[in-house]
């Protein structure tokens, strides 16, 4: 049974049949500990996170909620300019999910309502989501983890914190939402897809012309 | 008669149910003549730690039986085990212990506050089962479930059962300078002392065993 699976696997992983888009990293620890809890986004359609939302991605996470008037508002307006700034990508390779911290307050028609008042709730790649908040608890656990019970019972802490994981390369990123734009575009890049040399070479390419022209322009180089 | 039975209990069901959807944390009691009791159990220099078994237990006397529900952490063989606890380990707590590296604190509570602390039991039962625990290491997620279930005590206006609060804060001198699995041990300790006046004796509670037990021998 064994050497017939084995046999199976090889077979399939060499043949010509067109392979998902979306392909997870061996190490990537999966279901187990994403959990494969079934969700709803605001558009009321059920999902499961590991295996609808996560498996081979790159997502960007965030929690709040939807009568939030602190934090929550202000990283839903930096994660539209994050959005604005990627929206080639959005949708395409990568995915922005905003969960909720208080899924008993916040159904799918609440968090709809919030993401229209914040102009969201039809961007590519966006999704506000909720669901039992046993699984939810547990996905914040999983994701936002301290490892101190104070800062983990904390409901705030989690609403001003990005995660970036993307699953294809196994890389996980924290950034504050409250940084600058550049910075959190360079955390997003910190886990992009690993580039061939010739793209590196491109782009180094082209970071050394507008150095020339900055050089040849000013006499010294203006942009770090 | 079997019949007649489960048209009953389907029409206490339907009326119980809307009860149970609107009230929102469980604060009402049942009005029922059982007794319920909160037991909360710790012991010291078990494992290589100096730490030992530390758990919340809820007990029911209904008559007929007494209900025990305990979970969080206790040693099997020496080992630690984290989730529910098994009657070999939970017996010898049921009586008071008068050696300092064991605390016992049985407190009686409302069939509300019963109904509560054991929603709590039920969930982390849960993620034990489905290997969703919330932190690498149980001592932890015991702290956790030991927080959560005396948290839930005073979650309704009975003010009468006092708190240690266990939140990092200033006043607070366990959590920040003992290892994550002693503190319930020590928590449980302060909560022996804040509440010493409410503890059932083990006289008290074999009393109020044999007043429960005695209408279902007539």
């Amino acid at each position: 049974m064994y050497r017939r699976n084995l046999f199976a696997n090889f077979m399939s992983d060499n043949s010509a049949a067109p392979k998902s888009p979306f392909t997870p990293h061996p190490a990537s620890p999966g279901a187990k500990r994403f959990t494969n809890a079934l969700l709803r986004t605001h558009e009321n359609k059920e999902v499961k996170f590991y295996d609808d939302l996560i498996k081979g991605r790159q997502v960007i996470i965030n929690y709040m909620y939807a009568t939030c008037e602190g934090a929550c508002p202000l990283v839903t307006s930096k994660l539209i300019k994050v959005h604005k700034a990627l929206k080639d990508r959005m949708g395409k390779d990568l995915f922005m999910y905003s969960i909720t911290v208080k899924p008993e307050q916040d159904d799918p028609a609440a968090l709809k309502a919030f993401a229209e008042m914040h102009g969201a709730a039809n961007l590519p790649g966006w999704l506000f989501l909720t669901g039992d908040p046993y699984d939810i608890e547990t996905i914040r656990f999983r994701l936002f983890r301290w490892n101190h019970i104070k800062f983990d019972l904390d409901l705030s802490m989690h609403t001003s914190m990005l995660r970036i994981i993307n699953d294809a390369t196994n890389r996980w990123v924290m950034v504050t939402p409250e940084a600058e734009m550049y910075t959190i575009l360079k955390h997003i890049s910190f886990a992009d897809p690993p580039k061939s040399f010739e793209e590196k070479l491109e782009e180094h390419k082209a970071i050394q012309k507008k150095i020339d022209e900055e050089v040849k322009q000013y006499g010294y180089r203006k942009i770090i | 008669m079997k019949r007649r039975m489960f048209f009953f209990s389907l029409i206490s069901l339907c009326l119980a149910a809307p009860v149970t959807a609107f009230g929102q944390k469980g604060c009402e009691s049942d009005g029922e003549p059982h007794r319920y009791f909160l037991v909360l159990a710790g012991r010291s220099g078990t494992f290589y730690d100096k730490s030992g078994p530390a758990f919340p237990m809820l007990i029911k006397l209904d008559g007929e039986r007494t209900q025990v529900d305990a979970v969080g952490l206790s040693s099997i063989q020496g080992k630690r085990m984290f989730g529910t606890v098994p009657e070999e380990s939970y017996r010898e707590f049921m009586k008071e212990l008068p050696a300092a590296s064991d605390v016992m604190l049985r407190l009686e509570i409302t069939s509300a506050q019963y109904e509560r602390g054991l929603k709590v039991l039920r969930t982390w039962e849960r993620r034990v089962k489905e290997d969703a625990l919330l932190y690498p290491d149980v001592s932890m997620d015991n702290i956790l479930l030991v927080k959560q279930v005396t948290e839930s005590l005073n979650q309704c206006g009975e003010k009468e059962i006092k708190l240690y609060k266990l939140d990092w804060g200033f006043e607070d001198k366990i959590s920040d300078n003992t290892l994550p699995s002693r503190i319930p041990f020590l928590f449980f300790k302060e909560m022996k002392r804040l509440n010493e006046s409410l503890h059932v004796r083990d006289d008290k509670f074999e009393e109020y065993r044999s007043a429960a037990a005695r209408p279902a021998k007539q």
